[in-house]
């Protein structure tokens, strides 16, 4: 009887293959986040998606343009000039963009700056980790202020006609200083006399806002809600409530950032449960800017793995003279713009 | 001076001179090599910058227990009044099993001042499951995360866990250097 002889050749060539199917098969199957999970009880199991589900009628905006790459690894601001440009400060430098998503200008500044601010005259305010640097329209510098302390982390910045707001979460105070960067006034600290209570500042967020009302309204995220103080450092009143619902702020340090509308209303930013939202100026809540769903990958909750991404959770927010939108996702360091499309 | 005694002419020098060089040199990179050689003990450590929070540690360790344990780094916690980490995210703000995450009762709460509280982590009820480490990196500051505990681990060859891990935080580290802790700076 003939044997037959098998090639050498295909014999190889069919194990590498076989080789390459296994290889391919193990790779596709690996279980790199986990999902197959440990086979531990429902009990031992951290599920929030849910509480990430927002009602969409409730939703009353929509992304109205592409967003703006800013072209940061680690966008950190925004603001809005009077004439509608978009200034984003992140890694070095600050840039301006057109609303279009055009790069317009770029401010070197040679540290890593923590908060940002446009007056109506344009004059740009850059909050450096202790101290604040000042620009023309045109970006030329104009002044650099003296630091406010050595403990100081300067989160936020707002301007009214002659005052300049700087936050510091690092002292957990507000300092109301004048356009050359005096300090006239310390608003915050525990004191009776004025009825304030003090801010709790868990993490580097720490926002405020000049509102029409003639009033500061800045953030006090450990007590999640926002406080309303005289110019003179007066405390007056508070809204906002602790809760995963929709009306409340999640968590244990919420809101990160907040805006102020042309109708009085505020915009709030939420880290945790990422969400954009409208209060009325009395801080009653109103409606929805966008869920989880629309700003963060699968609508999922955000679980951070590293400390950086920990604290780049919290998305800033900015209004132009129109009532538009502008959140600053500062995961992916895009510009998302939103308009009302329904209540009005 | 006695006649073999002969003066060292320059060309001897030099002969000489390179030789001992050359001696020292080799001595040298014997010792080098030698150094680099050295046997260095080698523990399992779980990187808390690549750890997904899996759960894994929990079931997969030899151990009845798990030698893996969520350690609390007090420089990164806020000190909560509510901690997402020990809280469940709907919770009333009062602890009490039905409000707080840990399935073990693993974490205590305990007053500062007004509004601050400290978070301990009771090593002999954590099971390392991650579950406050989750709570904590969404909504918190993520200074908790888990550890592999070098006076319960067995550091064994093939870690059972290792293999497991599916983000490959398990690594082996150098037993004088035996914890990868998160970095204080960031908050």
């Amino acid at each position: 009887m003939k044997r037959r002889k098998i090639d050498v050749n295909i014999l190889v060539g069919l194990l590498v293959a076989a080789a390459v199917v296994v290889g391919i098969v193990s790779v596709v199957k690996l279980d790199v986040a986990g999902n197959r999970g440990s086979g531990l009880g429902k009990e031992f199991t951290y599920d929030i998606a849910k509480l990430a589900h927002v009602d969409p009628n409730l939703i009353v905006y929509e992304e109205s343009a592409e967003p703006i790459s800013t072209g940061f690894t680690a966008a950190k601001a925004i603001a809005i000039s009077a004439e509608g440009s978009v200034y984003v400060a992140g890694d070095g430098s600050v840039r301006k963009f057109a609303a279009s998503g055009a790069l317009l200008d770029e401010i070197n500044l040679g540290q890593t700056p923590g908060c940002l601010a446009v007056a109506a005259d344009g004059t740009i305010f850059v909050g450096l980790r202790d101290h604040v640097e000042t620009y023309d329209a045109q970006g030329q510098p104009l002044s650099s202020w003296r630091s406010l302390g050595p403990g100081s982390i300067l989160t936020s910045i707002a301007v009214s006609p002659e005052d300049v707001f700087v936050a510091d979460a690092g002292n957990r105070l507000v300092f109301r200083c004048d356009r050359q960067g005096n300090v006239v006034a310390q608003i915050g600290a525990k004191d009776a006399a004025r009825n304030a209570p003090g801010f709790v500042i868990p993490s580097g967020y720490f926002d405020l806002a000049v509102s029409a009302d003639g009033l500061l309204r800045v953030v006090n995220p450990g007590k999640l809600r926002v406080d309303a103080y005289t110019f003179d450092g007066y405390f007056e009143f508070s809204w906002g409530h602790r809760s995963v619902e929709i009306d409340g702020f999640c968590g244990c340090c919420n809101p990160v950032n907040i805006a102020v509308l042309p109708d009085g209303g505020f915009v709030t930013c939420e880290k945790g449960l990422v969400r954009v939202k409208i209060y009325d100026s009395q801080g009653e809540f109103e409606s929805v800017v966008a869920s989880p769903a629309q700003l963060v990958r699968d609508g999922d909750v955000r679980v951070c793995d590293l400390p950086e991404e920990c604290q780049a959770g919290g998305f800033d927010v900015a209004v132009d003279n129109t009532g538009r939108i502008f959140v600053l996702d500062t995961i992916k360091n895009v510009v998302r713009t939103f308009t009302r499309t329904k209540g009005r | 001076m006695s006649e073999n005694s002969k003066p060292i002419g320059r060309r001897d020098l030099l002969k000489d001179g390179l030789r001992g060089g050359c001696l020292i040199g080799l001595g040298l990179v014997a010792g080098s090599a030698a150094h680099k050689n050295r046997k260095v003990d080698m523990v399992w450590q779980i990187d808390p910058y690549t750890c997904a929070s899996c759960g894994n540690c929990a079931t997969y360790c030899v151990l009845e227990d798990s030698a893996v344990k969520v350690v609390q780094l007090y420089e990164i916690c806020a000190y909560c009044d509510f901690c997402p980490g020990y809280f469940e995210p709907e919770a009333e703000l009062e602890p009490g099993a039905e409000n707080e995450l840990c399935p073990t009762g693993a974490i205590t709460r305990k007053f500062i001042e007004e509004p601050y509280y400290e978070y301990t982590i009771d090593e002999a009820l954590c099971i390392g499951c991650a579950k406050c480490v989750k709570g904590c990196a969404a909504f918190g500051n993520g200074s908790l995360f888990l550890q592999v505990r070098h006076d319960r681990c067995l550091n064994c060859n093939e870690c059972a866990i290792a293999a497991a891990c599916p983000s490959g935080a398990f690594k082996r580290v150098p037993a004088d250097e035996p914890y990868l802790l998160k970095r204080a700076d960031h908050s």
